[in-house]
């Protein structure tokens, strides 16, 4: 959960195809809360998420400019934690292996997509994310902890010496 | 060239064709699923809103009502966006008879072009200038094998984004097609040997390197008309094809 109070998971949607996006939207809207950014073009999708975070990413595969793998291998870089959601027309089992071994996908669906089944892979995609965000976090706070306490130490046994 | 291997050549070809239709098609189809599904909820979700009357439910109500008809609207054009590919397909699959027809050149052309809207999804724009032409007589299915053919070699020889332009006019009792594109032109080698049965320069899978030497002998044999082309490396290829307006020659 954000310390800002906005608990909202955050969803990107890209599909060079605007009814896609359309349905999807709607879809996500009726179902849940979910903070929705939507984009046709995968190049601005990309800047994005530079600088917004994300919970869960639902990428096309066939876009022309950059195809829906490049697209998630650069939200990989920008944001590990977001779940990576490939959603394909493209009836082609090389383009998912290739997807899932070059940007460890959390999920792969195929269009037609089934609604139920999208919104529990957009529902546990972002409990993911915020639980990675989350466990990123207490290891930080646990590493400030750690070094507190060894300064603490050093200090102790300077003052003993 | 055999007819065996014209035979293979077309099922390949075809086979490419179908696999981009299906996958065309699959888009707006996914999207009406959704939007059914979303708009059935949406009417079951109406009901008990509008009979709670609270002015908080009523609004939440209109909301639901403008979703809907922005649904209803995507469905339109998804369902506009089959039709299109549907009818570019009959005039592809319209059995030829042995005998021409006589055919408005132009929206056969334009019919054949949306079935390359998949292959190019937007990548490459095609751009037509159709002038008046009378109505042409030819065998409209083999017409369109070849002008799929030059418009499937076009966008492949564009790198990255680029444009086609089709052009139609009127040369005396001809009639002047003109595909030209913005790719990477041919070398000399391959000006000479373009319509050479078997020469390809795709790689092994991708094309059977029959493409042209049967466009030429849809053209030329079968229609008495005349296909050519001027290439300039890294400027583009036009490929020109005159067609008789009325065939004289009894067929073949």
């Amino acid at each position: 959960m954000n310390n800002n109070g906005d608990n909202r998971a955050s969803v990107l949607l890209v599909d060079d195809e605007d009814m896609i996006i359309t349905s999807i939207r709607a879809f996500l809207q009726l179902e849940t809360d979910f903070a929705i950014n939507a984009f046709t073009d995968p190049e601005e999708a990309a800047n994005f998420v530079k600088s917004n975070q994300i919970d869960v990413v639902v990428s096309d595969y066939l876009m022309p400019k950059m195809n829906g793998i490049q697209l998630l291998s650069r939200v990989k870089e920008a944001q590990p934690e977001a779940s990576r959601v490939l959603l394909t027309g493209h009836a082609d089992k090389q383009s998912a292996i290739q997807a899932i071994n070059q940007v460890s996908l959390f999920q792969y669906l195929e269009k037609p997509w089934d609604n139920q089944q999208l919104l529990l892979v957009v529902q546990s995609g972002a409990e993911r994310a915020r639980l990675f965000r989350d466990l990123r976090e207490k290891v930080g706070e646990l590493d400030s902890a750690h070094s507190s306490l060894k300064t603490v130490q050093k200090r102790l046994i300077e003052a003993f010496l | 060239m055999s007819s065996a291997s014209a035979d293979l050549h077309q099922m390949a070809s075809l086979g490419r064709l179908l696999a981009r239709i299906v996958h065309e098609i699959n888009t707006p189809l996914a999207s009406i699923f959704s939007n059914n599904e979303v708009l059935t909820r949406s009417m079951a979700n109406l009901g008990p809103l509008l009979a709670d009357g609270s002015p908080e439910a009523l609004a939440k109500a209109r909301r639901i009502v403008a979703a809907c008809a922005d649904l209803t609207a995507v469905d339109k054009i998804a369902c506009e966006r089959i039709r299109g590919i549907i009818s570019g397909m009959k005039t592809f699959a319209r059995l030829d008879s042995s005998e021409p027809r006589v055919i408005d050149l132009n929206r056969h052309l334009r019919d054949t072009i949306k079935l390359t809207e998949a292959e190019f999804r937007g990548r490459v724009a095609v751009e037509t200038d159709l002038a008046d032409l009378p109505e042409v007589e030819c065998y409209p299915q083999m017409l369109s094998q070849v002008i799929l053919n030059l418009l499937v070699n076009a966008g492949q020889a564009i790198e990255g984004g680029g444009a086609i332009r089709v052009r139609t006019h009127r040369d005396g009792n001809m009639a002047h097609i003109t595909i030209s594109d913005t790719g990477r032109g041919m070398t000399d080698e391959q000006k000479t040997r373009a319509f050479e049965a078997g020469y390809t320069t795709k790689p092994i899978g991708e094309g059977t390197g029959l493409g042209l030497s049967i466009a030429r002998e849809i053209i030329e044999q079968k229609h008495g008309g005349s296909i050519r082309f001027e290439s300039e490396l890294g400027k583009g290829t036009t490929f020109h094809i005159l067609l008789p307006i009325r065939q004289t020659r009894s067929s073949q």
